[in-house]
């Protein structure tokens, strides 16, 4: 048996390891450092069949308002597409949707959030595009962005929007970023602002610990990178939430934490979610107490 | 959101454990083109995880994770016109029929679930201690004693079978 297996290792080592991969790897780096170095190129117009449409919402909302089939938000605000961009060639598809809050009763903050959607469309199109031109560059192959937004939540009080990018080419990854308004008092709603001091880190991560190791031993098929049930200790285990952790709170005026993809578990888990009791944070809660 | 301290260890820990990523990717996937595609995809994952990477002593096992993770997820994928379960994909292996070679690892490994695969590379190939095998595969030490054990025993009935000896077509039939 040993021998047997000194024979294996001896034809694994030999498994013949193809030229290049290091340059995959530094072109990896490469792009990796340049999308985080947010570097905007000008792309020539000849690169990819574009479309761009600036909706007639942008400068008529007596349109935006007789137009049924956007979503209705609130009394009074409303979230609508004011603009998409559009690649459509064989192997590289993008499909970007910018949303836009109005009559939201404060212009400083409607502006400040459209201004950051906006800019962060225009930035992840770019990015795509640089992309495109650069595999283009070396022989082809395939891109693909998706874009848009849900309205998680819309009472009375809170408008919550959350924008999601899924990369639809290889194997799909999702990320979520949320904004919450309260309506009344106009303000956009953080994390820590929900609470009367940091204790909240704490509660909310042990709240989260506990719910991954529920969850696991309901279902054997689950996976967190979490301590405890048995699972080795590590340091890539979950140990706290940021301060500024995604968030948004659901209709039910719950607390929703959520992670990107391999934040806490691994990839084929997806993004993950996890509603906090609002018991558990009843002694904390600050002056507004949203959560209810 | 510049390139974090990390990424430049995450790329360290890819140059220098290149070859065995792609040999583990290959023992999925078992042709070039494959593993040279899942360990792209695992190369440009692990760059744009790297920020979620808090010590970087356990880089390697790290890395190595996504890698087993992204050849999964192409195998799920290639499986898709069947509806499988991780569970039914890693019990009972996978019926690719690439060309076979007269090749004893490739039959060994064959022979082997996905599920029991991973230990038997990561144990005797690449010479991983059980701790860390359980950290690559996010299992407890004893779950992959137990897969360790189990795939050795099916190892053991093949290598030791004389009539298989240069006969393997009729166990890959």
């Amino acid at each position: 048996m040993d021998n047997k297996m000194i024979e294996l290792k001896r034809q694994y080592s030999e498994i013949p390891v193809p030229e290049g991969l290091d340059i995959i790897v530094e072109e990896a780096y490469r792009k990796h450092i340049h999308k985080k170095m947010l570097r905007i190129r000008w792309i020539s117009a000849t690169a990819a069949i574009v479309t761009l449409f600036i909706s007639a919402l942008n400068i008529s909302p007596s349109f935006a308002n007789a137009s049924s089939k956007w979503p209705v938000i609130g009394p009074l605000a409303k979230v609508l597409t004011i603009r998409e961009y559009k690649v459509n060639e064989s192997s590289y598809k993008a499909h970007i949707q910018v949303p836009a809050i109005s009559d939201l009763g404060d212009k400083s903050l409607e502006n400040q959030l459209n201004d950051k959607y906006s800019v962060e469309s225009k930035r992840l199109y770019t990015e795509f595009m640089v992309e495109v031109e650069d595999l283009k560059k070396n022989g082809g192959g395939e891109a693909g962005v998706e874009s848009g937004y849900v309205v998680k939540t819309d009472t009375d009080r809170l408008l919550c929007v959350g924008r999601y990018v899924v990369n639809t080419v290889g194997s799909s990854s999702t990320t979520f970023k949320y904004d919450t308004v309260d309506k009344e008092n106009h303000v956009l709603i953080t994390l820590s602002s929900l609470f009367k001091d940091e204790q909240y880190i704490e509660i909310i991560s042990n709240n989260i610990k506990e719910q991954m190791i529920a969850r696991m031993k309901q279902n054997k098929n689950l996976f967190f990178w979490v301590s405890g049930n048995g699972q080795q200790e590590s340091d890539m285990n979950f140990k706290s939430i940021e301060k500024d952790q995604n968030f948004y709170i659901n209709h039910d005026n719950k607390l929703v934490i959520s992670f990107d993809k391999y934040a806490v578990a691994p990839g084929s888990m997806g993004i993950i979610e996890f509603v906090i009791p609002t018991e558990v944070l009843a002694d904390i809660q600050g002056d507004q107490e949203y959560l209810k | 959101m510049f390139a974090s301290p990390s990424s430049k260890e995450v790329l360290q820990c890819i140059l220098q454990h290149k070859d065995n990523a792609y040999r583990l990717a290959y023992t999925y996937v078992r042709n070039p083109d494959d593993a040279r595609d899942i360990f792209q995809e695992a190369t440009h994952k692990a760059l744009a995880a790297s920020k979620s990477l808090k010590d970087v002593s356990h880089v390697k096992s790290w890395f190595y994770r996504i890698v087993i993770n992204t050849a999964l997820d192409f195998l799920r994928k290639r499986k898709n016109s069947v509806p499988y379960d991780e569970v039914t994909l890693e019990t009972y292996g996978l019926s690719t029929h690439d060309a076979y070679r007269d090749f004893d690892l490739e039959h060994a490994i064959n022979l082997l679930p996905p599920l029991y695969r991973s230990v038997v590379v990561l144990r005797y190939f690449e010479d991983m201690k059980i701790e860390e095998i359980a950290h690559v595969l996010n299992e407890n030490v004893n779950t992959i004693k137990t897969r360790l054990y189990e795939a050795l025993r099916k190892l053991r009935l093949f290598m030791n079978d004389e009539n298989l000896k240069g006969g393997w077509q009729w166990i890959t039939r």
